[in-house]
């Protein structure tokens, strides 16, 4: 079960800890099956698949599966909406989180602050069928709630899910919709952790909230802050299926289709098996390199790695 | 330091209302669909209806009470949940226990095992045909076992399972406990706080999940809650107009109904919540705490 055991004692070791390994047996067997076997799986990437003769049976092409999908624009299509929706969303997004984790944390009526806090998380709990369903229900041409006021207005209807640019607007309010309140967990923590004699102190030196808040505050977190950030931004190459797939529509196919749901309907739609596998396993190796390049330069810059 | 209490400053003002601001942000939506759910049907087509109901009928969720497919799905999302938050907190404390133990030989491989999968995956597809190949496909088991343990759980875990005082857990080892019955007797009573985060991420995800059903799924009456819920609010069952294309005709009810649909999908979440809020803020914080 574990061969990495010091020769010295193995059996003594397995023996003793007998129950401990036991448990891990169902947990390393649920690995083995459902991520590592998997991963096996890669293979497809470079052969021509058939579903009939299998992994073992199918024949190897080397990079040729590669070199097709390098060719097709539509998978580059889908890095560079993954890229604009990620980037976008994390320009709104990250700055606002901190902005509302500043004034939370402002605030010192604890029952206000608390029953705020509460009700700012509830959108992370939603899911984003539901969140889809409402979206269309506040941005339909038809008979949204925002078309009714923009027409109220005298302005006419806005595509708010129907053309490429507002289509990327309602995505990024979504999400920020949905993730901005629960963001705010991790900024707070940290603020929980600023001593307080330096705005004692800073007060009785005639500092302005605002100085207290730029020259205290926001020194103080900014470790969380650059770490938050790489974290993020070691994230660009992946957004979840959920949000773009249920958002989108066929109108706006040629920004909503992003890498996942691009893998989504390449395999499971389409059954070219073979060339999703290698779009996925595409984006894996960069996530890699992102993921590492992001930890170096973590550590570079005397922050904590990420890794 | 008194005066600062009692006086709102200009911040003051100005944090309360960015604040509140938000808040309303995040709420309005959420009473909108309520308040739609149970609004006239003229005013709902009017899109009047703002966070209040106008009128006051319950003719959609009496419709509802009627759709067996709901109360089908809803069933198959509630045995989803139940047993995915079950299978999910032994596996979890199983390896966080386990794994937390400075004693334990080959426990950073072992860990590593599993953290691996968090950077490195086989990808949709390759996971897809051995999901398939085990013979899940169309299967209840496919809605809860592939995704059965969560790393981002195991590592929030295993960090609090870490910061219990090891004293306690020393003293019944010396009276000759095994690890065993250390872990209910002495770890689990500790950490109800920490079963509760995890127990209330895991639930929420199987609640929530769309994509295993969509992944997974063939046979109508295996579908989801969210994967039925999707198929009503978009393919058009609850009225002959699909509603797929935008600025098509819609029937009055079926706004009304697809309001009603998505409060009765999201209400059981909703009513758990605030019960677990004290807990998973700390939960968090954990998972932040990279170990």
């Amino acid at each position: 079960m574990n061969g990495k055991v010091k020769k010295k004692g193995a059996l003594y070791y397995l023996k003793r800890d007998k129950w401990l390994y036991l448990i891990l047996v169902p947990v390393i067997l649920y690995y083995l099956l459902f991520k590592y076997l998997p991963m096996g799986g890669i293979v497809m990437a470079f052969q021509d698949y058939n579903l009939f003769k299998g992994i073992f049976g199918s024949e190897f092409v080397g990079l040729s599966v590669f070199q097709k999908i390098f060719k097709d624009h539509q998978f580059w299509n889908s890095i560079r909406n993954t890229l604009i929706l990620n980037l976008l969303t994390l320009a709104v997004n990250f700055p606002l989180t901190i902005i509302l984790a500043l004034a939370l944390n402002e605030i010192r009526a604890a029952k206000f602050k608390k029953v705020s806090q509460s009700l700012l998380y509830i959108p992370h709990f939603i899911s984003w069928v539901v969140v889809a369903g409402i979206a269309d229900n506040l941005f339909n041409m038809t008979n949204g709630t925002l078309n009714t006021v923009v027409k109220g207005l005298g302005g006419s209807a806005i595509p708010f899910l129907s053309s490429n640019g507002w289509w990327i607007f309602t995505y990024v309010i979504c999400n920020v919709w949905k993730e901005i309140g629960w963001g705010t967990i991790v900024y707070l923590a940290a603020l929980t952790g600023v001593d307080e004699s330096l705005y004692e102190a800073a007060y009785l030196d005639g500092a302005t909230r605002f100085q207290r808040i730029i020259y205290i505050t926001l020194p103080s977190i900014k470790s969380v802050i650059v770490t938050m950030l790489i974290l993020n931004i070691s994230k660009m190459m992946t957004i979840g299926l959920d949000a773009p797939l249920l958002l989108g529509n066929s109108k706006v196919m040629s920004i909503s289709e992003v890498i996942s749901t691009y893998v989504y309907r390449l395999g499971i739609e389409k059954a070219s098996y073979a060339q999703a596998t290698a779009v996925g396993l595409f984006q894996s190796v960069v996530n890699i390199i992102i993921l590492l390049l992001a930890d170096k330069f973590a550590k570079l810059i005397g922050e904590e790695g990420i890794l | 330091m008194k005066k600062r209490k009692k006086n709102l400053s200009a911040g003051d003002i100005a944090a309360y209302i960015l604040i509140t601001f938000m808040v309303l942000i995040c709420v309005y939506p959420l009473l909108n669909v309520l308040a739609c759910s149970v609004s006239e049907k003229s005013a709902v087509l009017g899109g009047k209806v703002t966070f209040y109901p106008i009128g006051f009928e319950l003719g959609a969720y009496k419709k509802i009470l009627g759709m067996t497919q709901i109360w089908k799905a809803m069933k198959v999302s509630i045995i989803a949940t139940i047993t995915g938050t079950g299978l999910g907190l032994i596996l979890t404390v199983a390896a966080a226990y386990a794994l937390s133990k400075e004693k334990l030989h080959g426990r950073k491989i072992l860990s590593g095992f599993i953290l691996f999968t968090m950077y490195f995956s086989g990808g949709m597809i390759p996971t897809f045909l051995v999901v398939k190949s085990l013979g899940l496909y169309d299967s209840y088991a496919a809605l809860v076992v592939p995704s059965a343990m969560n790393v981002f759980n195991f590592i929030i875990m295993r960090t609090f399972f870490r910061e219990l005082p090891k004293e306690l857990e020393e003293a019944a080892l010396i009276d000759g406990a095994g690890d065993m019955r250390v872990l209910f007797r002495i770890a689990l009573p500790l950490s109800k706080p920490i079963l509760a985060t995890v127990g209330l991420f895991y639930a929420v995800s199987y609640w929530n999940d769309y994509f295993s059903a969509l992944l997974y799924i063939q046979s109508a009456d295996k579908y989801s809650l969210q994967l039925r819920l999707r198929q009503m609010l978009y393919a058009g069952e609850l009225n002959q107009v699909s509603m797929a294309a935008e600025g098509m005709a819609t029937q009055v009810m079926s706004e009304s109904l697809k309001m009603a649909s998505i409060v009765v999908a999201t209400i059981p979440i909703l009513i758990v919540y605030p019960w677990l809020q004290k807990y998973f803020v700390k939960g968090v914080m954990l998972g932040s705490v990279k170990g």
